[in-house]
């Protein structure tokens, strides 16, 4: 099929002009039969393989709309496809850092709404769940702390108070003991300043318990 | 150089506003009763070294016993009450962390500090009774709580304190970054 162009491939040869007259008529007669350029070597199987190929495309699209894609995928098993897919070796595949790299991180930030996000975070979760002495006590923040806050007076008032609260806990257990009594019995501090368990609120016009 | 061990978490953190106990007290209120002992003492040197440079002669507090005891009463009942009005505080009581408040944990008002004040000479009188009650009392309230319907608790940030300990420790060293062989 080399340097068969098809009959339609009509080309004017460069410098030649329309001729009139019956010589002009038969020249053009002659290009449009193709005189003077190269043929199929085969023309009747070229048009049957055309003609094939019409009718398959025909089919195709015949059979393509008789067929309910939807109904065809249900009947698959997707779980029982994805799990004979190796997942690791498909990812072991992918070259991670030229996908990050095609990445974009400011675009995507950009996008993110930040401020949305932080109302979102429940710091007092956040920080309640940190070990804010350890923190102290393993990072630069102690002796920065130390060094923001710490005067000699407030060291030794650090150490009185609680030498202090020390003796008066003594004292308490040791009267407790002698009492009798149970320390977690007695209120630690007034209403107001200690954390208690709250009774349920009551508006003025809820009903109430009644004794029997 | 032995390390610095903090206090118990238990004597420091989460103390504020719990019942003060007996030592914190005793000891808070004889700076108290030192402080104005003291600065009576100032006072009347002062007052002495005024008269000597007027009059040619110093004051005589021993001729003066009554009026000397009046000024005293007085110069208390002022320093109490007058810093109990204030912030709740003494001297004494600031240097120890404690303050006093309502029964209830409400800030104490002027009423209740001057009722207070006026009863504290009863706990002052029989001191043994008083330190007593603080002991075996439930809310730890001696004769002039109890009267000026106050209490006395510990205000300072102990959690704060704790931390200030810790800190004075020296932070674990930090990992050497493996340096890398001359190319």
């Amino acid at each position: 099929m080399a340097g068969w162009s098809g009959p339609r491939a009509t080309r004017r040869p460069a410098g030649r002009h329309p001729v009139a007259g019956r010589l002009g008529a038969a020249r053009c007669d002659g290009a449009r039969r193709g005189v003077g350029r190269p043929v199929s070597p085969n023309p009747v199987g070229d048009r049957f393989e055309r003609l094939a190929q019409s009718i398959a495309e025909r089919v195709v699209n015949l059979v393509l709309d008789a067929i309910d894609i939807n109904a065809v995928v249900e009947q698959v098993d997707i779980n029982a496809l994805v799990a004979d897919v190796d997942i690791n070796a498909v990812v072991a595949e992918v070259d991670i850092n030229a996908l990050i790299e095609r990445v974009d991180i400011n675009a995507v930030i950009d996008r993110v709404d930040i401020n949305a996000l932080v109302q979102k975070v429940d710091l007092d979760a956040v920080v309640s769940q940190m070990d804010v002495d350890s923190l102290v006590e393993k990072t630069e923040l102690g002796s920065i702390i130390a060094k923001s806050t710490t005067g000699v007076l407030t060291e030794v008032l650090d150490v009185v108070r609680s030498q202090g609260v020390g003796l008066d806990d003594f004292f308490a257990r040791w009267t407790n003991l002698f009492l009798r009594r149970k320390a977690g019995t007695l209120p630690i501090g007034p209403p107001l300043l200690v954390a208690q368990p709250a009774p349920p609120a009551l508006s003025p016009g809820a009903p109430t318990l009644e004794r029997p | 150089m032995a390390p610095v061990q903090p206090p118990p978490v238990e004597q420091t953190v989460g103390r504020q506003g719990n019942y003060a106990g007996v030592v914190s007290r005793a000891v808070a209120f004889g700076v108290d009763v030192a402080a104005v002992w003291g600065l009576y003492t100032l006072g009347v040197y002062a007052v002495s070294l005024g008269t000597q440079l007027l009059f040619g002669k110093p004051l005589n507090v021993s001729k003066h016993q009554l009026a000397a005891l009046i000024v005293v009463v007085i110069w208390g009942f002022f320093y109490f009450a007058y810093q109990w009005t204030l912030g709740g505080r003494t001297l004494g009581m600031a240097l120890f962390g404690l303050q006093v408040v309502g029964a209830d944990g409400s800030p104490v008002t002027g009423r209740q500090a001057v009722i207070r004040t006026l009863a504290l000479p009863l706990s002052f009188l029989i001191l043994p009774l008083a330190l007593l009650m603080i002991l075996i009392q439930r809310e730890r309230r001696p004769l002039h709580d109890l009267i000026g319907g106050t209490a006395v608790v510990y205000a300072w940030d102990a959690r704060a304190a704790r931390l200030r300990w810790l800190a004075q420790k020296e932070p674990l060293p930090r990992t050497k970054t493996p340096e890398l062989p001359a190319s």
